[in-house]
């Protein structure tokens, strides 16, 4: 089955939820989101490492090099407080919308 | 803040970003691997594996470009690739580029020049507190008097100070010129002489010491000021300069403080000391004495409007029982005071080299044009591979800003022998006359430069980016553009032609009135004149100073290499003071208000030194001794204002004391008008007498005029020694040729003359290359079209006729706009016109021949080479 397009805005609010439970390197975040979205979303690194960068720049996310557990060395991104502050304004919004659609969808 | 940390991020990215990129690539592979490492556990051979990470991937470099873009130093970066980009097309096309930054080098470095001067004369503050609330205030006498505004008399001052309602205070200063001598060489410095609240209406403080009290001032205290120039000058930068008495006209004078470095005051900036008023109490008294300068600072919250309304009707009320009848005044900005008549001058030039500045962009930006059609294929390229057209009219932008910032530097070398030639243009009045290269000046030529890269780089980058790939890719310049493409650049051709017109046309009126005004009959022989001043006050009794005077010019009369010698009080052309009421036989006293002449004393030799030409009567000679019956010969606008179509010889008339104590002075000589006021003022009538027959009063100088027949700065040792051998303690003052008086008198009007026609000429000279360049690429960009025609049978005559008439045609359309703006133009210039009209008409045909011309030759080159193209290898050419 094809694959769906990310909507517009809603990669931030993903990477987020996913780096709630534990900090975690890009392609984790990338399989993560997969899984997830029961294998409907792919995101590949072109649209993902910008994303990951703008967040951090606006310090949402704080980046380390670590070693993985196979003992290879990968970039870190944990979620700041600011990160979990947004998380939760974008959480709530959210919600709202996807009430709003499906209200109007439904509805109609 | 937000910007701020935008900026600081990127800065400390950008120092950072070898890292950073380094970091992403690592980032990246270990992505890669681990899709991979999967792709191995979900079964792929090893290599299979790494190919399906790698489409996961989506091509790493577009990856790398899109994080890129998000970093905070993105537009660093970007910024700092563009100008290499740009730098490289500059070295790409050496001769383009070398042409482009000449010509914006005359630009900038005209209109850099010209703001130093700008600036300095009508920018920069004035070294006083809040000076924009300083103003000068003169009487406004009426028309005829010798000048219509004239000084405040002191006792004017005085009520003024008393009744006024809208300034917080007014001080006065007089002219005064001192002579230094005991502890060096004798001097004769400048000096005012100036009311106690001077320093305090003006806001200023000594740099060292004090200034003196109202006390001091009253009781004629013996102190004086000094400026720092004198201080270092004469003094050597003494510490212990505060406390010293020096000899001020042979009395001891205690130095009570030194003025700072930068300060300055009216009527010059030259001015060494400045010591008491002490009015006399005649002077206090006396509403005919005018001498005195005034300035006033209007109270805070009152407008220049009503502070005019207000003095005005002070005036009228103070001078109401003047029995020459009441005079209002004239309230005038300090600033417009100081900066005078160069005001228009310099608004006029700084507005001219704009012009110029404005002509070189449009040269520009047509040069650019054309290379922008020939780099469309270029363009196409890049666009094809994904540029946007952002990138791409920022690029285009980038090369202009590289071309504008050597076009700058290039300019500012230009600039700096261009101030040393402005400096005269700098009023007397203003201080610090030295241009320099600092920050506001170095500030704007660079916003020059920025608006200059934008005016000529943005419609090229606009245009340069609309590329339609697949059109420009395949059209293989098949010399088909039509004409749409050309309108931009021809309406620039006509702007540029106009701008040059209208340049032209002012340079040409300006030099017109500079002629006019050189070749003004001054009334005299100016060539090879010898002319200084001594002061005379040091020989108390009137005897003594005549005879001294007699003394100096015998003695300077026998230097070899002096043909003759004369004095007169005051040096022509120099000062318009001196002047007073006469009354003529057989007038009554009531009739005479306004009645006022320029008196002069002279030696018996003056005229026939100075060679003076006589209309009718005698020169003064030797039968002109002191005696009840004086003599006086007048100047023809004084015998025409009396006598019109007859002779006054032997007429009689009294001046000085009208009274019965008064002489009757018999005219016997009528001399041809000398503008003693000034070159540029009007002669008005005016009185000369010997020495001997003045009244007792005398005069405190003596200016002498030596006619040689050597070159007359030659015999200045000899003529120091001549008069030291009198007076060992003699200063010379003020050695000047009377050319060097005129010359500088006419300074304003020939500086102006010789930029404002130095911009017409390149104006011209870049508006025809314009012309040129447009034609000649139209030629080569049309080269297979010409040949097709003359395949066909057109004449070389006829292609040469249909270009050259195309470039003709764009000169006249813009001949046409600038010969318009130009009437517009020369209406603004009236007031460095000195009253003179020039003819307009001449003018603007001379500058109509003078601009076909060179616009015909240009056209005529590339007109002739597209004549003489073959149309055998025009075509093969493709």
């Amino acid at each position: 089955m094809e694959k769906l397009d990310i909507p517009q805005g809603t990669l931030d609010l993903m990477i987020l939820t996913i780096l709630v439970r534990e900090p975690m390197h890009g392609y984790g975040i990338s399989q993560r989101l997969a899984v997830l979205s029961h294998d409907q979303f792919q995101v590949n690194p072109g649209s993902l490492f910008p994303s990951l960068y703008r967040l951090e720049q606006d310090g949402r996310l704080k980046a380390e090099w670590r070693a993985t557990e196979k003992n290879r060395r990968a970039k870190y991104y944990r979620l700041t407080a600011a990160g979990r502050r947004q998380l939760e304004q974008h959480r709530e919004r959210w919600s709202r919308v996807s009430f709003a659609v499906t209200s109007v969808l439904e509805g109609a | 803040m937000k910007v701020l940390h935008r900026l600081t991020a990127g800065v400390r990215w950008f120092a950072r970003r070898t890292r950073a990129e380094a970091d992403l690539d690592e980032e990246l592979q270990t992505f890669v691997e681990m899709a991979a490492a999967d792709h191995v556990r979900d079964g792929a051979t090893p290599a299979e594996a790494r190919r399906l990470a790698l489409l996961q991937v989506g091509g790493m470099a577009q990856a790398k470009e899109r994080v890129r873009i998000v970093r905070p130093g993105a537009w660093l970066d970007a910024a700092g690739r563009d100008l290499r980009y740009g730098a490289r097309q500059v070295r790409r096309d050496p001769a383009f580029s070398a042409i482009a930054i000449a010509t914006l080098a005359l630009g900038i470095g005209g209109v850099t020049a010209m703001f130093s001067a700008f600036d300095v004369v009508l920018l920069r503050p004035l070294p006083y507190a809040e000076a924009d609330r300083l103003v000068m205030i003169w009487d406004a006498m009426g028309e005829t008097d010798v000048t219509t505004r004239h000084n405040p008399t002191p006792a004017e001052w005085i009520e003024w100070r008393r009744l006024n309602t809208v300034f917080s205070d007014l001080a006065s200063s007089q002219g005064a010129d001192t002579t230094l001598s005991g502890d060096g060489p004798p001097e004769q410095v400048p000096a005012r002489k100036v009311t106690w609240n001077f320093w305090s209406v003006l806001g200023v403080q000594p740099a060292a010491g004090r200034v003196f009290s109202e006390d001091e001032d009253n009781n004629g205290a013996r102190v004086v000021l000094i400026s720092h120039d004198l201080w270092q000058r004469r003094f050597g930068g003494a510490a212990d300069i505060v406390g010293r008495r020096i000899a001020v006209n042979d009395e001891l004078h205690e130095v009570i403080g030194v003025m700072p470095r930068h300060f300055y005051f009216m009527p010059s900036r030259d001015i060494d000391i400045w010591m008491p008023a002490s009015f006399p109490p005649w002077m206090r008294r006396n509403f005919t004495w005018h001498d005195a300068q005034i300035v006033a600072r209007i109270k805070p919250g009152v407008t220049l409007e009503q502070a005019r309304q207000s003095m005005a009707a002070l005036s009228l009320q103070v001078t109401a029982k003047d029995f020459r009848g009441p005079h209002p005044v004239i309230v005038e900005p300090l600033r417009d005071e100081m900066a005078g008549k160069t005001q228009t001058a310099l608004t006029l030039l700084l507005t001219a080299s704009g012009a110029l500045l404005l002509i070189a962009c449009v040269n520009l930006t047509n040069l650019l044009l054309s290379r922008g059609s020939a780099r469309a294929r270029e363009v196409a390229v890049r666009v094809a591979l994904g540029a946007g057209r952002g990138r791409l009219v920022l690029q285009f932008l980038a090369e202009s800003l590289v071309l504008a910032a050597c076009g700058t530097l290039a300019g500012l070398a230009i600039a700096l022998p261009a101030m040393r030639f402005l400096e005269s243009l700098v009023p007397e009045a203003i201080g610090g006359g030295r241009l320099s290269l600092d920050w506001r000046v170095l500030g704007f030529s660079a916003a020059a430069a920025i608006a200059a890269a934008l005016t000529f780089g943005l419609a090229p980058a606009w245009r340069g980016s609309r590329v339609a790939p697949q059109d420009a890719l395949r059209g293989a310049g098949r010399g088909t553009t039509g004409a749409r493409s050309h309108w931009f650049q021809h309406s620039l051709i006509v702007v540029e032609t106009a701008l040059a017109v209208v340049l032209l046309t002012c340079g040409g009126l300006l030099l017109q009135t500079f002629q006019h005004l050189r070749s003004t009959d001054l009334g005299m022989q100016r060539e090879r004149l010898l002319t200084f001043e001594t002061p005379v006050f040091r020989y108390k009794e009137f005897d003594r100073r005549v005879a001294f005077i007699n003394a100096e010019v015998e003695k300077v009369r026998a230097i070899p290499g002096v043909i003759s010698a004369g004095s007169i009080n005051i040096i022509p052309f120099t000062n318009f003071a001196n002047a007073t009421f006469y009354l003529l036989e057989g007038q009554s006293r009531d009739r005479i208000a306004g009645q006022v002449a320029l008196i002069r004393n002279v030696s018996r030799g003056y005229f026939a030194t100075v060679g003076a030409q006589l209309r009718e009567g005698r020169a003064f000679d030797a039968s002109d001794r002191l005696s009840d019956a004086p003599v006086a010969i007048v100047n023809e606008p004084f015998a025409n204002r009396h006598f019109p179509g007859r002779s006054p010889l032997g007429q009689r008339f009294k001046f000085g004391s009208l009274g019965d104590k008064g002489h009757w002075y018999t005219i016997v000589g009528v001399v041809r008008q000398i503008p003693e006021s000034g070159v540029l003022n009007e002669a008005r009538p005016a009185v000369y007498r010997v020495y001997e027959q003045c009244d007792q009063i005398g005069d405190l100088n003596a200016g002498i005029v030596v006619r040689t027949s050597v070159d007359p700065t030659s015999i200045v040792p000899a003529v120091r020694q001549a008069i030291w051998s009198l007076d060992k303690d003699q200063p010379l003052a003020r050695i000047r040729t009377m050319e060097e008086i005129v010359g500088q008198q006419l300074s304003t009007s020939s500086q102006s003359t010789a930029l404002l026609g130095a911009f017409a000429v390149l104006a011209l000279l870049l508006a025809s290359l314009g012309i040129y360049g447009v034609l000649s690429y139209a030629v080569t960009q049309r080269t297979s079209e010409i040949g097709v025609r003359m395949a066909l049978g057109a004449t070389s005559r006829e292609i040469m006729i249909a270009f050259g008439r195309r470039g003709l045609a764009l000169t006249l359309t813009g001949l046409a706009m600038g010969l318009v703006l130009a009437a517009i133009a020369s209406r603004l210039l009236t007031t460095l016109l000195y009253g003179f009209q020039p003819d307009y008409v001449p003018t603007a045909v001379a500058v109509s021949l003078l601009l076909v011309g060179v616009a015909a030759l240009a056209c005529f080159v590339p007109a002739r080479r597209a004549s003489r193209i073959d149309p055998m290898i025009a075509l093969r050419q493709q």
